[in-house]
C-alpha cells in the first residue's frame, strides 16, 4: 500500500532535488572547464599552495557532481544530505576567512570563473543551501532510491 | 536484508558515478563546455555573427601560418557572417619560443597592434622559431610597428599575461586540442585549414546571406 507524501516529505524531496541540482551544476560547469581556472580561484583564498590548489581543482568538481547526483537520486539520502551540508559548511568557512582577512576575491569560483558573485552574496546563498541540506536530511527520503530498492529502515 | 539493500544502493551509486563521468568526458570531447572569452584585440568580426570560429594557434607552427592566410581570406569574403576568436595554444614541447611570441603578441594587442604583430610573427616564423637564444625579431617587429618596447617587455613578464596564456593552453587540453591549428566552427572541430574550409562550407548559406549588403 502506498501512502500520499505529507507536506514535510514533499518539502524534503524538493530540498533534495534543488540542493542536488545545485551541486551537479557546480560540479559539471567546473569539470568542463580547465582545472587551472578553478585552481586560480582556490589560490585567491590563500590557504593552499598553488600545487595543492591545482590538485583540489582536479578533484573537487567531481566530488560535487557525485555528491549532488547521489543526493538528487536519494541514494543513502541521509548520509548524502549530511555530506553535502558538510561541504557547504566548509565553503562557508573558506568565504568567512577570506572576508575576515579582507582578501581581494572577485570570483569565489563556486560556479566556475564565469559566474562570480560577491563573497557576501555567496555566503548568504550558502546559508539557504544549508537549510535545504537540513530539510533533505530530515524529510528527504520520499521518492528516493533508498525507498525504491528496499523497505524503509530509517 | 539491510546488507542486500546497501549492496543494491552501492551498485546504483557506482552506475550513476560511472555514467556521469562518461557524460562529462564526452561533453568535453564534443566541446560542450564553456569557452573563455578572448581579449577584444584577439576577436575579429561582428559580435553577433552567425558563424563563430575559435582558432587554437601556435605562432611557430607552419600550418598555422597557412591557416591564418585562409582565415584572412574568409574574413574578406564573408565579413559580416564571421567572427574569429584567436586562442593561443603554443606547443611548448617542440617550439621553444612560441609561448614568448604569444606573450609579446598579446602585449602588442594591449597597445592596439595585435593583428599586425601576429602577421609579422607568422611572416618571419622561419627566422625566429628555431633560434637557441631569444630571437631579436620580437623587438625588431615591435620597433617596426612603433610599439613601446620596454612596456611590452614588462607586460610579457607580468604574471597576468602568463596566467592568461596558461589558461588558454589548459582550455585547449580540456577540449582535446593536441595539434595546431585546431578550429571550432560553431562548436564543430576542424584540424588544419582543409578541415576548416570543409566545416565552414557547412555554413555556406548562413555566411553568404549574412555577407550580403
Amino acid at each position: 500500500m502506498t501512502t500520499k507524501p505529507t507536506a514535510k516529505e514533499l518539502a524534503g524531496l524538493l530540498a533534495r532535488l534543488i540542493l542536488g541540482g545545485v551541486f551537479i551544476y557546480a560540479g559539471v560547469i567546473k569539470a568542463l572547464a580547465p582545472a587551472e581556472e578553478f585552481a586560480y580561484a582556490i589560490e585567491s583564498y590563500r590557504l593552499l599552495t598553488p600545487k595543492l590548489a591545482l590538485w583540489s581543482a582536479y578533484v573537487f568538481p567531481w566530488i560535487e557532481l557525485y555528491a549532488g547526483l547521489l543526493l538528487a537520486a536519494g541514494i543513502f539520502t541521509r548520509f548524502s544530505a549530511l555530506f553535502n551540508g558538510a561541504m557547504l559548511l566548509f565553503f562557508e568557512f573558506m568565504l568567512a576567512q577570506a572576508w575576515l582577512r579582507g582578501l581581494p576575491i572577485t570570483s569565489c569560483g563556486c560556479f566556475g570563473s564565469g559566474g562570480g558573485n560577491s563573497i557576501t552574496r555567496e555566503f548568504i546563498q550558502n546559508i539557504g543551501l544549508i537549510v535545504l541540506a537540513w530539510a533533505a536530511f530530515r524529510y528527504g527520503s520520499s521518492m528516493s532510491a533508498d525507498r525504491l530498492v528496499g523497505p524503509h529502515d530509517a | 536484508m539491510i546488507e542486500r539493500k546497501n549492496a543494491r544502493l552501492l551498485a546504483l551509486a557506482t552506475l550513476l558515478i560511472f555514467l556521469s563521468t562518461l557524460a562529462v568526458l564526452l561533453a568535453r570531447q564534443f566541446n560542450l563546455g564553456p569557452t573563455m572569452a578572448v581579449p577584444d584585440y584577439r576577436a575579429f568580426g561582428p559580435a553577433g555573427a552567425p558563424v563563430q570560429i575559435y582558432e587554437y594557434t601556435d605562432f611557430a607552427c607552419p600550418a598555422c601560418r597557412h591557416a591564418a592566410e585562409k582565415i584572412d581570406e574568409m574574413m574578406r569574403v564573408f565579413g559580416a557572417g564571421l567572427r574569429v576568436h584567436f586562442k593561443h595554444f603554443p606547443l611548448t614541447g617542440i617550439h621553444l619560443w612560441s609561448l614568448r611570441a604569444a606573450a609579446y603578441a598579446d602585449c602588442a594587442g594591449e597597445q592596439g597592434r595585435f593583428k599586425e604583430y601576429a602577421e609579422l610573427l607568422f611572416a618571419g616564423q622561419e627566422k625566429w622559431a628555431q633560434t637557441k637564444e631569444e630571437p631579436k625579431e620580437f623587438q625588431a617587429y615591435a620597433r617596426q610597428l612603433k610599439l613601446d618596447w620596454p612596456k611590452m617587455l614588462a607586460c610579457s613578464d607580468a604574471p597576468e599575461t602568463l596566467r592568461r596564456l596558461k589558461l588558454e593552453i589548459a582550455e585547449g587540453d580540456v577540449k582535446g586540442v593536441n595539434a595546431t591549428p585546431t578550429f571550432f566552427v560553431n562548436g564543430r572541430r576542424a584540424v588544419g585549414s582543409a578541415q576548416l574550409i570543409d566545416q565552414a562550407m557547412k555554413f555556406d548559406n548562413v555566411l553568404r546571406s549574412a555577407a550580403k549588403p
